[in-house]
């Protein structure tokens, strides 16, 4: 095993990938003070154990990793050893620079060739995840070690591959993390997170892409356990959470019924008032004005 | 054509059926709801989503199924679980969730009117077991623990209750759901007076009560718009889920009992009086002033067997549990009947009737060297329905049972129903093609309509072929077993209370520890 680190700025090999911060493996054969102090990410880390055992603390939460996995920092988590040194063993990595729009969703570079909605989805999975660390996923070991044969070698049409091989590792860790929160044996329990992600995140046009991609499934396999399950499709099971939510704002006066439509998910007033009558009978206005004190 | 639609306000979903008036089905279309379970001991429901899903399902049938072939709906009929609490405030609106049968956190109020003299004294009255399940108790709960909730509260409405309002304007519940709240005097029908003084409230703070069969008023003329019903479709205030299986379930007059297990389960007879019992085991339910629905529920019905599922079964394939659950069947049938001496008890989320101890936990007992994989599957199955043995055995020290009627998803598999067949030693019939809680409704419809001339006549409609008949050799295996069994779940009491007060000591403290390491 050959150990290196590249750097952004300083290894040459790097200049054609700006997006790439940092990329390196290395073997630590002795502990040194103040290694690995923990600190906040400004970019995106995925971090493969390869030897030994470590013990890692991202955003205030500690973990252990064990050979074969994978840890994923996003930009802004803080990062490190709460011992401060980085314990012995191996392991390899890579630093990615990666756009973080306004809304928390993130989006890779012009370098990758993700779809604007495949990289929205994958944005939005990882941010949504909250088990970073994924276990025995070597699939990101075998990609970090192509990533770093094709930097190194450099044979015709190498920036091309190597930036594919990024956006794979994206797209890896993504779908083993979705599968790792839903084995398939509980089918209720994974509706009940569906259910969780949609309403911590309503006022999200949500796609039946990204909700089968938040679990893990296919669209058609998707599509087709919600309507077994639920009674409805997926999209209409959403409407259904959102016109209940909209309820409850309705019955309180300090909220506009604009800032409800919005707050619940709806392209509009307009949208939202359609969408409602059609359901109730009501407009939100008149819904409001039956419900309020003293009417 | 006149058609008539139930609407079923169940545990995890609303289910709507719309008959014609020869009580065949013409349609029929669910929907889910969430639960939500903040804390260990809570059971949640969001109102407002029960309501819009509700809405929802029954515009959606009546659009596909009703309208296009031109029926005219006469009436709607609502079921609804038991023991669910909404408190409301002074306007209507919700103060929180509604709080489901399946929540526990009333455990203390629970234990401390169980062991008085008073609790006794209100079970007598009211004839529903002293349980965190109960509105009474949930209602204490309140109280002592949430009074900002409890002194806003204008009223304290079971869903059913606050849907039909949505609806109609009106605040009602009838008798039989009543019943269910440990609030009703069910020899009098009217609001206990012990039962509200345990619980801070005045009888102005429930709901107007009103017989099963009672118009909840008329459906907002923004709804008729909505869902295309005329002014004059009759909505019927109807049941609570259980009563409605019972009479669904074909049981009516002397000798016959029905069972449900879908997650939990129940053992029901109906009769003309009141079951008295010593140790308080059983629930007496109204359904109308005449009839009494008596029984004891468990907790570990179906939902036992989808646990071992998920921890057992295989998933290789992608077709989940359901497949996965099947496989586990046809395994169980290879093993002979008794699984060669190996037992359990389903204890897995302590037990009401007939031990009602919440302390009580799983066992597998008996076990041998010689035991396989298979065993367990076929002794988890058979611990089920040892335990609903068990209830109908204490039923039957007060009522005569020759025959059994089975519903729900777990007691409906027929290799289930045999051995329900067989533990008993009677003979049990099944519709497969039924929903008993629909059916039921339908009767209280077609009764009120003027189809039947009293209920009793709609009950005696519901006739059901005996396809299960008992295996002699297979009860004699069976008896001598479950001897053992019900030996052994009252045998552990002392032993129970230790294991789950370790476990609960346990859980919490790796709360803090689980907070700290992940892995």
């Amino acid at each position: 095993m050959n150990q290196f680190i590249l750097q952004q700025g300083r290894s040459r090999e790097l200049q054609l990938f700006p997006h790439i911060m940092e990329l390196g493996i290395k073997k630590n054969s002795s502990i040194q003070l103040h290694s690995l102090p923990e600190s906040v990410t400004e970019n995106t880390r995925i971090y493969y154990i390869i030897e030994g055992k470590f013990e890692w603390t991202i955003q205030q939460q500690q973990y252990m990793l064990y050979p074969g996995d994978v840890a994923l920092v996003l930009p802004g988590q803080k990062f490190g050893s709460e011992k401060g040194f980085l314990e012995i063993g191996s392991l390899s990595w890579i630093h990615i620079n990666v756009h973080k729009l306004e809304s928390g969703e993130m989006i890779p570079g012009k370098w990758s060739s993700l779809s604007e909605s495949e990289s929205l989805t994958i944005g939005k999975i990882l941010l949504l995840n909250n088990s970073p660390v994924l276990s025995k996923l070597s699939e990101a070991g075998r990609i970090l070690q192509y990533i770093q044969h094709e930097v190194f070698n450099q044979e015709i049409g190498y920036c091309t591959m190597v930036n594919q091989l990024i956006d794979e590792l994206f797209i890896t860790i993504t779908r083993h993390l979705t599968r790792q929160n839903n084995s398939g044996r509980d089918f209720p329990k994974t509706f009940l997170q569906l259910e969780q992600a949609l309403r911590q995140n309503l006022s999200h046009q949500w796609t039946v892409e990204e909700m089968a991609a938040m679990v893990g499934m296919g669209t058609t396999l998707f599509n087709e356990k919600v309507k077994n399950y639920s009674g409805f499709s997926p999209i209409n099971y959403l409407i259904n959470i959102r016109i209940s939510e909209a309820i409850k704002l309705l019955k309180k006066p300090d909220v506009s019924v604009t800032d409800i439509a919005l707050d619940t998910g709806f392209y509009s007033s307009q949208h939202f008032s359609t969408t409602f009558k059609k359901l109730t009978g009501f407009t939100p206005s008149e819904f409001r004005k039956n419900n309020l004190p003293n009417n | 054509m006149k058609c008539i639609i139930t609407i079923e306000l169940g545990t995890n979903a609303v289910r709507v059926f719309a008959f014609d008036l020869g009580g065949n089905v013409i349609g029929s279309m669910k929907g889910y709801y969430p639960t939500f379970h903040t804390e260990p001991d809570h059971s949640e429901q969001d109102p407002e989503q029960m309501f819009i899903t509700m809405l929802y399902v029954l515009k959606n049938l009546l659009n596909e199924d009703i309208h296009p072939k031109k029926y005219k709906v006469a009436c709607i009929c609502f079921s609804a679980s038991m023991h669910s609490v909404l408190a409301i405030d002074k306007n209507g609106v919700p103060l929180g969730n509604a709080i489901t049968w399946a929540d526990n956190r009333a455990k203390k109020e629970a234990q401390e009117l169980k062991n008085s003299p008073a609790g006794k004294k209100i079970y007598t009255a009211t004839g529903t077991p002293i349980h965190p399940m109960s509105p009474l108790l949930k209602i204490a709960w309140m109280k002592n623990n949430d009074p900002d909730r409890f002194n806003r509260a204008s009223k304290f409405l079971s869903v059913k209750s606050y849907i039909i309002q949505q609806l109609t304007g009106e605040y009602l519940i009838d008798y039989s759901l009543a019943s269910a709240t440990g609030l009703l005097n069910i020899h009098t029908i009217k609001w206990e007076t012990d039962a509200l003084e345990f619980a801070g409230i005045t009888a102005d703070k429930l709901s107007e009560l009103v017989p099963v069969f009672a118009s909840a008023g008329t459906l907002r003329k923004a709804y008729q718009n909505s869902l295309g019903l005329h002014a004059d479709t009759k909505i019927i205030i109807g049941s609570s889920d259980g009563c409605m299986a019972t009479l669904g379930a074909g049981i009516w007059g002397e000798g016959k009992a029905t069972i449900t297990i879908e997650d939990s389960g129940a053992v029901r007879v109906v009769g003309k009086k009141v079951l008295q019992d010593e140790k308080q085991r059983f629930f007496n339910y109204l359904l109308t002033e005449d009839f009494y629905i008596s029984g004891g529920p468990t907790n570990n019905g179906g939902i036992i067997f989808e646990w071992f599922a998920r921890q057992f079964g295989d998933f290789k394939n992608p077709f989940g549990l359901e497949h996965s659950m099947e496989e586990l069947i046809t395994e169980a049938s290879k093993v002979p009947v008794g699984s060669d001496g190996l037992l359990f008890l389903p204890y897995l989320l302590g037990e009401r009737a007939p031990i009602w101890n919440a302390n009580a936990r799983g066992v597998y007992f008996g076990l041998n060297i010689k035991h396989e994989r298979q065993h367990f599957i076929r002794a988890t199955i058979e611990g089920i329905l040892y335990e609903i043995y068990s209830i109908g055995k204490i039923l039957e020290e007060h009522r005569t049972i020759n025959s059994l009627s089975i519903n729900g998803s777990f007691a409906s598999i027929p290799f289930c129903t045999q051995i329900i067949a067989d533990i008993f030693n009677k003979p049990v019939s099944l519709r497969q093609d039924y929903h008993s809680v629909g059916l039921g409704a339908f009767l209280v419809s077609a009764t009120e309509m003027g189809i039947y001339k009293s209920l009793d006549e709609a009950a005696q409609t519901v006739e059901l072929p005996d396809n299960y008949t008992p295996q002699k050799q297979n009860h004699a295996v069976y008896s001598r077993y479950f001897s053992i069994f019900e030996r052994l779940s009252t045998k552990l009491f002392e032993e129970f209370e230790a294991i789950a007060t370790l476990q609960q000591k346990n859980a919490s403290d790796r709360g803090t520890v689980v907070n700290r390491i992940q892995k």
